[in-house]
């Protein structure tokens, strides 16, 4: 595949273990925070690898035909159109299912073949079962934090799977991935990931998500595009973890012990 | 909170402080200080100022300067307690400006002179002269960190709120359990207590051998035989339990007509491995304090109203779809009538799965207790935050058709849990019964498990739905005489498995409290409790809430052996 490679920086083993899966054909479950990189190093894996990266993020009203393919009308006619999974299992690709457990349950049942010794995919509106192409690999994404208490995932589907667990990356990593992902320098990189630290390590948080390694780099670039440190941190990370006029002000004064008023 | 005040300190503080710390204005004008849940700033101070002293009073909890052992020495003294401030609060800030700007920029007046918390007493105790720390340092107020228990259960319960008569051969005296194998009922006899509740066979050998083996002379009068399934095994297997035994209630009516039940549930003894049977006597009884209607203002929560209204339980198929997962035949064929016949109508062909069937019973329990009453910052105890989103709840559910009934309890010992009808399942939530509700004055303990129990079987006789929710409104911080910590959150924890292995959810709801998740955790199960500081801060959620505690019933248990 052309293009650029994705920049992912691991951690720990993650990208052994995703190499190991990919030669068995393994499906893998990543673990992990949102936006701690879990789509980056999906992305970058699959450059690594060369194939075709088929993502189709999960969504409470995604259907197992959205994913598998449905009957559509075409001119008078119906005309059976492959749902991306489908697509995927016959061109060899992997399927990257983001935050899959946000769909229905009896979504999650239909990955089921695919993600053990069987490797099909039963597409009973065809009345077949396609055999997956080589190459054709299963990734779903799972953010164990807030969900779990909401949604689980079945122990039959995750039991299929090799997982991997993602978190936000040491502080150094941490400011490394910012400095280069918004160009900046080093030094607003800092401040930026300690902010972003700051606020995932509050006791008794009033936020229901922490400052992601991706609002840290949105702040980073607003910075790189010449706003000020303070008003890029407001605008990208105070502002869009709350909505509350009281919680925003509170994080906003947090912030200015980072990044003292002028 | 108003835009100034001082609660925008507050995460400022938790950061600093390394824990959950509130902030507000110190009352009556005093000195800013900390007791260890709250940092108190000058009341009227300039934000400036005020934002200074919450991080010399955070710093000192967050370095550990005011942990119990440094602070019993300085009770009483206050001088020494002057002069250890000045040095821990240099050392304090010092030490936090290595990482925190804010900290280097306001700084302190004079460089720390001191390297930990113990040296700091030393060289306070000693005479040599420590400059006095400026004024925003605040003060140490040992009593303050040190007596700040968790404020008690509140008084005793009013008396019309109690006012029932018991028979006492009807409590079990004895604390000896071994007694109450004597009344066994013949053993025979159970062998044909049939499973399907049919007592043909015992009625007939009853008559047949006449009552002189049966126990029917200790039964309570109009007991049946048992109902459910019964068989007699020689060891009881992981979920066996004593079943509950009814309370017959006298007075000047008949409990039944009053609407008052109750029943002996057993408790779990976590440290014997085994049930207590006939250990709680919870009664329910309908609340009949008099509450002016004037005061039946219920709050609406449009989010709530919304989120909860999706709440769909079983699947439906939707006919005649502009999209869905398949093709609806009937009604492409009728399209292509129409086409052929000239019209063009839309083209709605398609079917759909939709999770729209309800058919849900909802029993709120409120914790009623004097737990719940301590206050928060803003002066609003958990108690009142908990009973206006049980009105909220039950208003939203009983407009969306489900059956709703609201509970309050609170307990004085095992033989007294109280379960307050403030609105049964089949009564309409009224302005009284709302009312009543926003009356509802916190007394006494939470025998938690009991209570839980005798809601399940309120739930049980009295919902008649298939699906089956039980909502506690608690802090989950169950308390009472013989009843804490480890053993009442096993028993609660066991109630809670009987309710779910009856096909009854359970969801716990913390609101306002400050119960930390793990114990929560560790009583209702990960999937089943949410807590936050209002019901707002958990309405965007509440339709997942209910369904994945719903949904908990579906998943296969596991087994403790």
């Amino acid at each position: 595949m052309a293009g650029e490679a994705p920049y992912y920086r691991a951690v720990g083993n993650e990208i052994e273990v995703f190499r190991a899966a990919a030669r068995r054909g393994l499906p893998v479950l990543l673990k992990g925070p949102t936006g701690c990189g879990k789509t980056r190093f999906v992305e970058a894996m699959a450059h690594e690898l060369g194939r075709e990266l088929v993502t189709v993020s999960g969504h409470e009203d995604l259907t197992s035909a959205d994913l598998v393919g449905r009957y559509l009308l075409k001119g008078g006619e119906t005309s059976w159109v492959d749902g991306p999974l489908t697509r995927a299992v016959r061109q060899g690709a992997i399927c990257y299912l983001d935050e899959i457990v946000e769909a229905r349950q009896d979504t999650t049942v239909v990955i089921h073949p695919l993600a053990d010794h069987r490797r099909e995919l039963p597409v009973d509106r065809l009345g077949i079962a396609l055999k997956a192409a080589p190459g054709f690999q299963l990734v779903i994404s799972y953010n164990p934090g807030y969900q779990s208490v909401l949604k689980n995932l079945k122990e039959s589907t995750r039991q299929r799977f090799v997982s991997i667990e993602l978190d936000f990356h040491p502080a150094d990593v941490e400011t490394e991935v910012v400095a280069h992902e918004a160009r900046v320098d080093v030094e607003t990189a800092q401040t930026l990931v300690k902010v972003g630290e700051a606020i995932r390590n509050l006791d008794g948080s009033p936020l229901p998500e922490v400052a992601s390694t991706r609002t840290l780099i949105s702040a980073g670039e607003l910075v790189a595009e010449g706003l000020a440190l303070r008003d890029a941190i407001q605008a990208a990370i105070v502002q869009t973890l709350s909505d509350d006029p009281d919680v925003e002000r509170a994080l906003g004064e947090l912030v200015d012990a980072f990044v003292p008023r002028p | 909170m108003t835009a100034g005040g001082p609660g925008r300190f507050r995460l400022l503080a938790t950061f600093v402080g390394g824990r959950s710390l509130g902030v507000v204005e110190a009352p009556g004008g005093g000195p800013p200080h900390t007791d260890g849940r709250r940092v108190f700033v000058s009341a009227g101070a300039p934000a400036s100022q005020q934002r200074r002293e919450v991080l010399v009073q955070a710093a000192l909890l967050g370095a550990g300067s005011l942990d119990e052992r440094w602070i019993r020495a300085l009770r009483g003294r206050p001088k020494l307690a002057r002069r250890y401030l000045a040095l821990e609060g240099r050392r304090a800030l010092a030490a936090l400006g290595a990482r925190l700007p804010l900290a280097a920029a306001l700084g302190s007046d004079a460089p720390a002179t001191t390297a930990s918390a113990e040296a700091s007493l030393e060289r306070a105790r000693d005479r040599t002269p420590v400059e006095d720390p400026p004024a925003w340092f605040g003060a140490i107020r040992p009593s303050r960190l040190l007596g700040a228990p968790p404020a008690g259960p509140g008084a005793r319960p009013r008396d019309e709120e109690v006012r029932l008569s018991f028979r006492p051969t009807d409590v079990p005296e004895t604390e000896d359990e071994d007694d109450a194998e004597a009344g066994e009922e013949s053993r025979i006899l159970k062998l044909f207590s049939s499973p399907l509740s049919s007592d043909t066979v015992s009625d007939f050998l009853h008559k047949l051998l006449g009552s002189s083996r049966s126990a029917a002379g200790d039964a309570a009068a109009g007991s049946a035989m048992p109902t459910r399934s019964l068989r007699r095994v020689a060891s009881a297997g992981p979920d066996a339990r004593p079943l509950p035994v009814p309370v017959r209630v006298t007075g000047r009516r008949p409990g039944a007509a009053a609407g008052v039940g109750g029943a002996l549930y057993p408790e779990w003894d976590e440290h014997r491995k085994r049930y207590k049977p006939e250990h709680c006597r919870v009664i329910d009884f309908p609340l009949r304090t008099r509450a002016g209607v004037a005061a039946a203002g219920v709050a609406r929560d449009e989010v709530l109203r919304r989120r909860l209204t999706r709440l769909g339980l079983g699947p439906r198929v939707v006919r005649r779809q502009p999209d869905g997962d398949d093709l609806d035949i009937e009604a492409l064929t009728d399209l292509f009538v129409d086409l052929r016949a000239g019209h063009s109508p839309p083209e709605h062909v398609y079917l759909e799965r939709r999770k729209l069937d309800r058919n849900l019973g909802v029993l709120i329990l409120l914790d009623a207790s004097g737990s719940a009453s301590d206050l928060d910052p803003e002066g609003r105890s958990v108690h009142d935050h908990q009973r206006r989103a049980a009105a909220t709840l039950a208003v939203t559910l009983e407009e969306l058709g489900d059956r709703v009934a609201v509970y309050g309890f609170r307990s004085h010992g095992r033989g007294s849990v109280h379960l307050l009808a403030l609105k049964s399942f089949a009564q309409r939530f009224g302005a009284a019964g709302r009312a009543r509700l926003n009356g509802l004055e916190p007394s006494g303990f939470t025998r938690l498990g009991a209570a839980i129990r005798h809601a399940g079987a309120v739930i049980e006789k009295q919902a008649g739905t298939p699906h089956r929710l039980l909502l506690v409104l608690s802090d989950g911080f169950p308390y009472d005489d013989g009843y804490e910590s480890r053993y009442a959150e096993a028993d609660a924890r066991k109630a809670l498995e009987e309710l779910r292995a009856d096909g009854i959810a359970c969801l716990c709801l913390s609101i306002g409290g400050s119960t930390p998740a793990d114990a929560l955790q560790r009583v209702f199960g990960s999937a089943s409790h949410a807590s936050a500081p209002t019901l707002a801060g958990l309405s965007r959620r509440m339709d997942e809430l209910f369904l994945a505690a719903l949904q908990e019933l579906a998943a296969p248990r596991r087994r403790r052996a």
